[in-house]
């Protein structure tokens, strides 16, 4: 075994009783089971909870949180969390700062006592905010690369002293306009948080921090006010209640979800808008989940919704109302043992089309089925077409051809009208395919493989699309 | 057999028990054997046609490739008809060739089959003979296939003319169907029938 990978970290059986390696007490221990360290009880005390330096310099984040189930045999550290935490961890911290050396001896753990230190004065409160969510909020109020100095004189939000808090509020955000070389508008906000402080008994978070609150003129305007309680959005409550420093928006009768805003009518109205457009586009897929739900493919003459999920879709004619499957409708277009003119024509009722539109839901209307075609057709004119390759090939459908004909630059090909061979009959594109696969074959009689797999490629093209096209059309269609 | 065959003639062969052609007993279907390779169709004769009052069986079989292709369908029971052969049985007619559409059923094909009956097709002929005689002399011709509807397919009308004729040659040691064949196809001319028979 190689001994590199060994000996980083404590076994994690270690501690339990149960470790099968645990008669060896040494810690190079190759020739036993295990090839990790187990600290040994029974000799030296302090050895099982002392941390190994690889995992050592990592706090554990249980701890962080406030409560580890492991406790003293936790292999992450335990005492990067301040004292300010619920009082049976704080003793806990402090047993294992006794009993383990690391955190005075380790350099690397000073940086996150210092931050510890930031933290010690704001959780002293009891306040609850995550650290996490206080840094965000610094962030978002734009304060950047002061964030850690002005944590230590963050204003903090206490219910009843609202009194104290626009005093230090107000020089803070001061301070922060200022860095952003915003004088005109730190006086403003400044004169905006004393009108809420004093307008107001109860300042939330987001005021105490912010205090161009709610008042969108003002650049300072760009932070919270803006953002929507994420667990209010989603869940419909929010822990922190009144003192989340995000918008708890009133619930939208449509979505059912709290984004809609206090006050700015604007985005209530434009959110109203969109909730009203979504519900007609669920509506609309419902009625087309409706009319597709029975439809029978009159070929394989199964129900279309109900077959394997790869096959549910209709193939729709343009030029007829008759139903079929995606698989189905190709495959009778494909049939090489009848006339073209036969294949062509939908097998209920011998209307030719010319093409197959594929779609997920039926189409009834004659409006609908025009806006699928168009829609098809557009998906498919900005993809590049596999005969005239960018301009290295040449398309037999010439200016008739649903795909893309441009040069790599850009800019669109005009190749004319298809080639003159075709006849002016019902037949002629099949005479076309006929002309490619001769000439393919005595270009490329020698790669008799390479011919096969145009062809195929050609009887895909054929039918006018092929499974790539459709599965990128299907995103584009939804 | 490929499993979108197999599934459609099951579903067909439902549609088809279900149909009003069954409950006016004009078409039906059987299966022959379990896999729904192949079944027995049967079509009556449509009325104010010659072949009123007769059951026709056919012998229907199904292609793996149904329905991309058509069934392959024949006349068990022997009949007098321009499109149809007199000798195997076997059918002219465009939907069951190069005219065949993915969407038509059993039940289709068979109403298609007694429409053929009722609606000949002298000019794209299975049995020249039969065709010329419709062409030529098409009293004769609806005579030979009421006597053959009543032979063959139980029809109600015996021609006890032609019976007696047909005895005629039987007597001369000529098998029965042989002598009827002869006898057709010489618009139930003894003499030439005869000669053809015995040349």
């Amino acid at each position: 075994m190689a001994e590199g990978w060994t000996y980083r970290s404590n076994c994690r059986y270690s501690g339990r009783p149960s470790c099968r390696g645990r008669n060896s007490t040494s810690r190079r221990s190759t020739d036993s089971g295990t090839n990790w360290i187990h600290g040994d009880r029974s000799q030296s005390g302090e050895r099982m909870s002392t941390v190994t330096p690889g995992a050592g310099r990592i706090p554990c984040r249980f701890f962080q949180r406030g409560a580890c189930a492991y406790g003293e045999q936790c292999r992450f550290l335990h005492n990067a969390a301040p004292e300010s935490r619920v009082s049976f961890t704080r003793k806990e911290s402090t047993a294992v700062r006794e009993n383990s050396n690391i955190s005075t001896d380790t350099p690397t753990t000073s940086s996150a006592l210092a931050g510890s230190l930031h933290d010690a004065p704001r959780r002293q409160d009891g306040r609850k905010i995550s650290s996490l969510k206080k840094q965000e909020t610094s962030a978002d109020s734009g304060i950047g690369d002061e964030a850690t100095e002005s944590w230590v004189n963050a204003p903090e939000f206490i219910p009843s002293a609202c009194g104290t808090v626009p005093a230090s509020a107000s020089t803070n955000t001061n301070g922060n306009a200022n860095t952003n070389g915003n004088g005109n508008a730190s006086a403003n906000t400044n004169t905006n948080a004393n009108v809420n402080s004093s307008s107001k008994s109860h300042k939330s978070y987001a005021e105490a921090v912010n205090p161009g609150g709610n008042d969108t003129s003002t650049l300072q305007g760009e932070g919270n006010d803006k953002k929507f309680c994420p667990y209010m959005e989603l869940n419909g409550h929010c822990e922190y209640d009144a003192e989340c420093p995000y918008i708890h928006g009133d619930v939208c009768e449509f979505c059912g979800k709290a984004c809609l805003h206090p006050t700015d009518e604007e985005q209530r109205k434009q959110h109203h808008n969109e909730c009203i457009k979504q519900h007609e586009l669920d509506m609309e897929l419902s009625f087309a989940v409706a009319r597709s739900k029975d439809k029978v493919c009159g070929v394989c003459m199964e129900v279309i919704m109900e077959k394997s999920p790869g096959e549910q879709r209709f193939g729709i004619l343009p030029n007829c109302n008759h139903c079929f499957c995606l698989t189905c409708i190709r495959k009778w277009r494909q049939a090489k043992q009848f006339e073209n003119k036969i294949i062509r024509a939908c097998p209920e009722c011998r209307v030719t089309s010319d093409f197959v539109c594929p779609s997920v839901y039926w189409v009834d209307t004659k409006e609908d089925k025009d806006k699928l075609i168009q829609e098809y057709k557009g998906a498919m004119s900005v993809k590049n077409c596999k005969y005239f390759k960018s301009g290295r090939g040449k398309c037999p459908f010439g200016n008739k051809c649903f795909y893309l004909h441009a040069y790599p630059d850009g800019t669109k090909a005009d190749v004319g009208p298809p080639p003159r061979q075709r006849r002016q009959n019902a037949d002629g594109e099949l005479e076309v395919l006929q002309q490619i696969i001769l000439w393919d074959y005595l270009e490329e009689r020698d790669n008799r493989l390479m011919m096969i797999d145009d062809l195929e490629d050609f009887v895909a093209f054929f039918s006018d699309s092929d499974e790539s096209d459709w599965s990128e059309y299907d995103l584009f269609f939804d | 057999m490929a499993n979108i065959a197999a599934q459609r003639i099951k579903r067909e062969f439902k549609e088809v028990i279900k149909s009003e052609e069954v409950a006016k007993c004009a078409i039906k279907v059987e299966l022959v054997n379990d896999n729904y390779t192949e079944l027995k169709g049967e079509i009556a004769g449509p009325p104010e046609t010659p072949y009123e009052g007769g059951t026709f069986v056919l012998e229907i079989k199904v292609p793996e490739t149904y329905p991309f292709n058509p069934p392959k369908v024949r006349f068990i029971t022997k009949i007098w008809h321009p499109n149809i052969s007199s000798v195997t049985g076997a059918i002219c007619l465009d939907i069951l060739k190069d005219q065949w559409a993915a969407a038509m059923t059993l039940r289709t094909v068979l109403l298609s089959l007694q429409a053929l009956l009722a609606a000949a097709e002298p000019d794209d002929p299975q049995d020249a003979v039969v065709a010329k005689q419709f062409k030529e002399n098409q009293d004769m011709f609806k005579q030979t296939a009421r006597h053959w509807t009543s032979i063959y397919a139980g029809g109600p009308h015996r021609n006890t003319e032609f019976d007696l004729k047909i005895r005629r040659l039987t007597d001369m040691g000529i098998e029965d169907h042989q002598a009827r064949v002869a006898l057709s196809s010489y618009n139930w001319d003894l003499e030439r029938a005869t000669e053809q028979l015995f040349s």
